[in-house]
């Protein structure tokens, strides 16, 4: 029997059967954990470069607008995400502020991520010489020195600039008692 | 295999660890040692998943042994250690997402590790299953121990830690010796480590 026709293509089918079956019965039992771990990794992804010393993002706001940051148990700030309307569309931003209510850092979404500003003027908005402008900025300082802040506009570009100061102010100042946690308060 | 008087259960344990050590001594499943074993956790990280598969194919090739027809052994062998391979990709993306971005390719290639299949066709397929979770625990042990030393010599040297802990200096941690930890520093280790089980009692068996 050991040898037969029959039962070298019987025992190569069985195995296959039941590996089959094994894995799918495992798959099924990992998938929501595999799936967990690829969001936090995107998240990772999408908030580092605005907020490097975190390893856990948690949504604050059921529209997702706001994040708190952690690292470990510890609370180190939040994530706003907003976008105003700039020249050519919306202007996405995404920012780090540190429990003071002051930006960390901050992310112009690129033209491939769907930034229609202009090139070489609205674009600019994505290059360090802007976006640098805004690390350790309070709510206070965020407007365009034209407009009486610290941030200097991208010359030709003052729509986009706007959008970018604008919008963040604005968001920060909505959210503001979520991103500045009071003294003595618990804030989860 | 030489046939000499019929060993004992506890050496098929013990044979793997030194004296028929799979990396050092039989010089196999080498690509691994080689290539995961920057830091001390990413080397018992993979010992660990290569264990893993290593005792259950042992064990289940040496299960179905007597039905399996000779002629298709292999294949099954490979589908069965391909079924544990990929339970334990599942259960380490899972779980362990970190270590598994460093591993990489590393644990699907742990199918064609070659003391796996050469366990399965070499011993399991002709011994019992109590004998065959004994081999592969052995090899197991023997292999983790070698791909510890390595990540942890290669650490050590290359970063100055150990499990990512600080161990050397802050000044060496700064410049240190990268050479460890590119891929010709881990040949240059396996040669030392190589010459050294030659040198000593360990290697004698094998000459």
């Amino acid at each position: 029997m050991k040898e037969s026709k029959l039962w070298l293509v019987l025992s190569l089918f069985i195995t296959c059967l039941l590996s089959a079956f094994a894995l799918s019965q495992i798959y099924n039992m990992t998938l929501p954990q595999i799936e967990y771990q690829r969001n936090v990794a995107g998240l990772k992804a999408a908030f580092g470069a605005v907020m490097p010393d975190a390893d856990r993002f948690e949504p604050a706001t059921p529209d997702s607008s706001v994040w708190f940051a952690y690292s470990g148990e510890k609370r180190v700030g939040s994530i706003i995400k907003t976008a105003q309307q700039g020249y050519g569309g919306l202007v996405p931003v995404t920012a780090g502020i540190d429990l003071e209510g002051k930006i960390i850092a901050i992310k112009v979404a690129s033209a491939s991520e769907g930034l229609k500003e202009t090139p070489g003027l609205g674009l600019k908005a994505t290059e360090p010489d802007f976006r640098n402008q805004f690390a350790g900025k309070n709510v206070f300082q965020l407007r365009l020195k034209k407009d009486g802040g610290t941030i200097d506009a991208i010359t030709g570009a003052t729509i986009t600039s706007r959008a970018v100061t604008d919008g963040l102010r604005e968001a920060v100042e909505k959210y503001y008692d979520l991103l500045v946690p009071t003294p003595g308060v618990e804030n989860e | 295999m030489n046939n000499g008087p019929k060993p004992s259960r506890l050496s098929y344990l013990t044979s793997g660890i030194v004296k028929e050590n799979p990396t050092l001594i039989l010089m196999i499943g080498l690509c691994p040692t080689l290539a995961t074993t920057v830091t001390a956790r990413d080397g018992l990280g993979m010992a660990l998943a290569a264990s893993f598969v290593l005792v259950c194919s042992n064990v289940v090739v040496s299960a179905i042994r007597k039905i399996v027809p000779d002629s298709v052994r292999i294949p099954i062998f490979i589908i069965i250690i391909s079924t544990f391979v990929t339970i334990i990709d599942y259960v380490m993306q899972a779980y362990q997402p970190d270590l598994y971005r460093v591993l990489g390719v590393f644990v699907p290639l742990i199918v064609v590790n070659c003391i796996i299949l050469g366990r399965a066709e070499a011993f399991a397929y002709h011994h019992g299953i109590i004998d065959s979770f004994l081999d592969g625990l052995g090899k197991s042990i023997g292999f983790a121990l070698v791909l510890f030393i390595m990540g942890t010599l290669r650490e050590f040297f290359g970063s100055g830690t150990f499990f990512g802990k600080a161990v050397l200096p802050a000044a060496y941690r700064a410049q240190p010796m990268l050479f460890a930890i590119f891929p010709p520093g881990a040949f240059f280790l396996i040669g030392l480590l190589k010459a050294l089980v030659n040198k000593t009692a360990l290697g004698k068996r094998s000459q």
